[in-house]
């Protein structure tokens, strides 16, 4: 600057000038301050293995590599819960492509399917985390803002009606669109699924999401080690890591398996229906051609695989 | 001679970054998933395993309204009813002396004998007064709730557990009395569970 | 300047081999590193200020790393918040700093070629803090490598924030091409040859425009946003840009001038000026048209606007916010549109400062955070944000202002040097 003086010529001092000292140690001052004001990246360090850093995406993964890293994921989970958990990654099936319908004549709003969900995916307690909202809705309007998701009221009320929400997996998801690093995708099944070890958590998908079907995790899920579900799937329930995004996959460690979801084992009506689109065989083929459908914000043109359904 | 290097590195860059883009955007759609290992195939022939239905109680019992230790004391019907005359007009509990008076009756305007086979209390009536076994109230429900059973025929009503591909396991089924009470149908108001807890879903306050 | 000319004066040889390059191009950054770290007390309080928010910045966002982004107020349905509020402004910013340059070079206006590095040390400024602001946002930074084409997964084309990767880097590089270039011919006593940098600075005029053009398709491309899912979203970040990017620079320049007792840029000024009586009056209309079509035609797709300007269902934390900016923007335009503005400095501060405030208020608070209120189940849910995402925030903005302070201060001496060598030299000529 103009108004400062000229440096001092440090040769003509015949050292190092008074200027340079204040420098140096302003400079130390500095770089001490940095450290401590970084200091707790320290404590977080450990919390994320070297493995764990550089491990590909999931569809790099090759089958040795994967059983790698599952049993990995099977070690940490042992060191911070004591607990034996079973990671499994099962593949999608050839010629099924999953389907789920919701009949909102018989759906009483008791959100036992939020709650089976919530303990099935090992969810985070406090929070009441669960991939299903469940809005009470006036009787004679779909208007979504005249719901509301937090009645403690007993049900079903008369002059109400039930709208369980959950992950719709889109034929054309713009979660998976908008992702820049490909860490959710569309698998051959028709569920949208997020490598958790792969997300750097952006949360553009859940902006991009318009049935709110996404959920972030905040901070380490606080889950009891006793309350944990050991029957775990790599892109489906096993405990999030922080700083995530996670959703709902259809429980597919358990439909994988040929299982029904959790949420309509727990439904005490009977109101939700599942399974395989391509078979015309199928409950949900039948309830897709003989029931009338009702699809979430069908206008934005997302083609969802979730339907609700009325009895005539 | 240097700015036509200079020149000759943006172009470059430029050609490069066109080719990459346009190598991206056509190989985008022709991007497929990894194929999967191949599985048991699903072929309709393969073994099917069966749907049960979860079971229901073999005999009928009715609550004296009374209780022990143990709980409310039940009372097989046919302890009095092999005895006692039936009353074929009786619609409601409410006009019964003695017994079933905790019985809460509200399904439409039937007797009790529309149901009950007045000769055999372990037993149910049909419409056209045959008697079928107690188990079988899927049965009797149906001649009524005739849209009922075709849903739930077709799985689109009535819970079920186990699993959606009877390749591969079975299934259990509710009944019709699994959910409804026989003597009042209708979903009685039940307490919901974990409401939502969601983080600041109140108002955040700024410091 | 007197400083710089009494510096040691370097050999004023051009470089001709490549090992002469090396050693002028080395003898650059260290004369620029040197001036980074010195100058009057006024300069080191003012460093030291900015150093020490900064540092409170950063260890809010160790915590934040290490804690989760629980420490935010952001939730699940305000999953965006104050950081990328600012990105979306910062973007803009560095968009608005091409505004000197367009008259520069299109129109030949020869003294905005002397500050039009002004604008362009601020585009550099700018993009650094709003990648900051993305890497702050991020739940898993240590994750950053997964954005890196061909190292990690680079969902390149079809997310627009891949896109969005490629111009704000390509906009750094460009701007620090250069930059670098005419600040180092003028170092080594050069003119600078205007086929090595003017056709980049064309590009640089059409890759400030895409920046911002980009960041407004990352939000109206969501269906399922309709508060976003406009086609004037891009046009407005663009005449929003063009207003706070001007109002800093003229900020800028007067800072300058008044520290450095010379007296240049009343042209740029009144340039400038002229720029942003235009722009915040198209910024004005763009505003009023959305509101138009929300408010006319109503309907559940106007609940966020309704929830901006109105509030919803008695929940209003963002009302005083809006109103706010647009009577600050308000004021400003009546500021501006005065025609003795440019003679009363104080007034055209006063002006700029409205601007550039009720600017990042408009897009940020009032257009990121009612993009997710209601949600898209439509639940109210409000957002503030917490004590750490301000600290952070300030953190990074210190920080971004350090940089420019040194880029500045860098170009100055830079200057000054060449001019005193000049001097020296026209001395030696003439007897």
């Amino acid at each position: 600057m103009s108004t400062s003086p000229a440096p001092a010529p440090e040769a003509a001092a015949g050292g190092v000038s008074r200027r340079t000292v204040l420098k140096g140690l302003g400079a130390t001052l500095g770089l001490a301050a940095y450290a401590k004001a970084i200091a707790p990246l320290t404590e977080w360090a450990p919390s994320t293995s070297i493995d764990e850093f550089l491990q590909r995406h999931y569809k790099e993964l090759s089958p040795l590599d994967l059983r790698v890293v599952l049993q990995r994921l099977e070690r940490e989970a042992k060191q911070e819960y004591g607990v034996d958990v079973r990671i499994s990654d099962l593949k999608a099936q050839p010629g099924v492509k999953f389907g789920y319908a919701l009949n909102l004549s018989v759906c009483n709003g008791c959100r036992k399917c939020a709650e089976a969900c919530h303990l099935e995916n090992n969810h985070d307690r406090p929070s009441h985390n669960s991939y299903i909202r469940v809005f009470e809705m006036s009787r004679g309007s779909m208007d979504l803002e005249k719901g509301n998701a937090h009645y403690t009221h007993p049900v079903k009320q008369p002059d109400k009606y039930y709208l369980p929400v959950q992950c719709q997996q889109c034929e054309h998801p713009p979660c998976v669109d908008v992702c820049p690093v490909e860490a959710t995708w569309k698998e051959p099944d028709g569920i949208v699924v997020v490598d958790y070890n792969w997300c750097i958590g952006c949360r553009y998908c859940e902006a991009a999401c318009p049935y709110h079907a996404r959920r972030f995790n905040w901070e380490k899920p606080k889950i009891a080690p006793e309350e944990i579900n050991r029957d775990q799937g790599y892109l489906s329930n096993r405990v999030r890591p922080q700083g995530v995004m996670e959703k709902c996959t259809f429980c597919l460690h358990r439909t994988r398996a040929g299982r029904l979801p959790a949420c309509l084992e727990a439904c005490p009506t009977g109101a939700r229906v599942f399974g395989n689109l391509l078979d015309p065989q199928s409950e949900i083929r039948w309830v897709l051609e003989h029931k009338r459908i009702f699809i979430l914000k069908e206008e934005l043109g997302l083609k969802p695989q979730f339907f609700y359904f009325f009895d005539a | 001679m240097r700015s036509l290097l200079a020149w000759l590195t943006a172009v470059l860059t430029v050609l490069l970054a066109a080719g990459w883009i346009g190598l991206r955007l056509t190989a985008a759609p022709a991007r497929v998933d990894v194929p999967s290992p191949v599985q048991p195939a699903r072929a309709t022939e393969s073994p099917r395993f069966s749907t049960t239905l979860r079971p229901g109680p073999a005999t009928p019992r009715v609550r004296t309204g009374t209780a022990d230790a143990q709980g409310p004391i039940t009372v097989a019907c046919s302890t009095c009813h092999q005895t006692t005359k039936p009353n074929p007009e009786l619609r409601s509990a409410a006009e019964l002396k003695q017994f079933h008076r905790g019985l809460e009756y509200r399904h439409g305007s039937l007797t009790c004998l529309s149901c009950h086979q007045a000769s055999n209390y372990d037993a149910l009536r049909l419409a056209d007064g045959s008697t079928i076994p107690f188990a079988e109230t899927m049965t009797l429900c149906s001649q009524c709730h005739g849209q009922k059973r075709r849903d739930y025929d077709h799985g689109a009503h009535g819970g079920m557990q186990g699993f959606w591909d009877l390749s591969r396991g079975p299934r259990t089924r509710n009944t019709c009395v699994h959910c409804h009470d026989p003597h009042a149908p209708a979903q009685p108001f039940v307490q919901p569970v974990l409401p939502p807890r969601d983080r600041l879903s109140v108002p955040a306050k700024s410091p | 300047m007197p400083d710089a000319a009494a510096s040691p004066v370097l050999p004023d040889t051009t470089p001709h081999t490549p090992r002469e390059y090396v050693r002028s191009y080395l003898r650059f950054l260290g004369q620029a590193i040197s001036e980074a770290f010195d100058g009057g007390p006024a300069f080191y309080v003012w460093m030291i200020l900015l150093t020490a928010v900064a540092l409170v910045g950063a260890n809010a966002w160790a915590i934040q790393v290490r804690d989760g982004m629980a420490v935010t107020h952001m939730s699940d349905h305000v999953s965006w918040g104050l950081y990328i509020a600012n990105f979306t402004f910062l973007v803009g910013l560095a968009a608005g700093g091409v505004m000197m340059v367009i008259p520069a070079y299109l129109y030949h206006d020869e003294e905005m070629h002397d500050v039009v590095i002004v604008g362009e040390l601020l585009a550099i400024a700018a993009i650094l803090m709003a990648l900051f602001f993305v890497v702050v946002d991020l739940g898993r930074p240590d994750r950053f490598w997964h954005l890196i084409p061909f190292l990690g997964k680079f969902h390149f084309p079809v997310s627009m924030l891949t896109w969005d990767v490629i111009v704000l880097n390509g906009y750094l590089v460009i701007n620090v091409y250069i930059c670098t270039y005419l600040l180092y011919e003028r170092f080594i006593g050069r003119k600078p040859n205007p086929r090595w940098y003017v056709p980049f600075v064309f590009l640089s005029i059409v890759w400030a425009i895409s920046i911002h053009t980009v960041t407004a398709f990352l939000y109206c491309g969501l269906g399922g946003r309709p508060f976003w899912n406009t086609a004037l979203l891009a046009p407005r970040f663009l005449a929003s840009a063009f207003v706070s990017g001007p109002a800093f620079i003229i900020l800028a320049i007067q800072i300058i001038r008044r520290i450095y007792h010379r007296n240049f840029g009343d042209g740029p000024i009144e340039t400038l000026t002229k720029i942003m009586r235009v722009t915040i009056l198209v910024n004005f209309l763009m505003v009023l048209s959305e509101l138009f079509v929300e408010f006319y035609t109503g309907g559940s797709h106007t609940s966020a606007a309704r929830y901006l300007y109105l509030g919803l269902h008695g929940r209003s934390a963002l009302v005083p916010w809006i109103w706010s900016a647009i009577g600050m923007n308000l004021l400003a335009a009546v500021l501006l549109l005065t025609s003795s503005i440019t003679d009363h400095p104080w007034r055209l501060n006063a002006a700029c400062v409205l601007a550039f405030a009720g600017i990042w208020i408009e897009k940020g608070m009032g257009l990121i955070i009612p993009g997710f209120i209601p949600s898209t189940l439509h639940e109210v849910v409000e957002y503030l944000p917490s004590l750490a995402e301000w600290k952070i925030t300030a953190g990074i903005w210190a920080f971004g202002l350090l940089l420019y302070t040194v880029f500045l201060k860098i170009t100055a001496s830079v200057f000054a040097r060449r001019r005193a060598l000049d001097a020296a030299a026209a001395a030696r000529s003439t007897p």
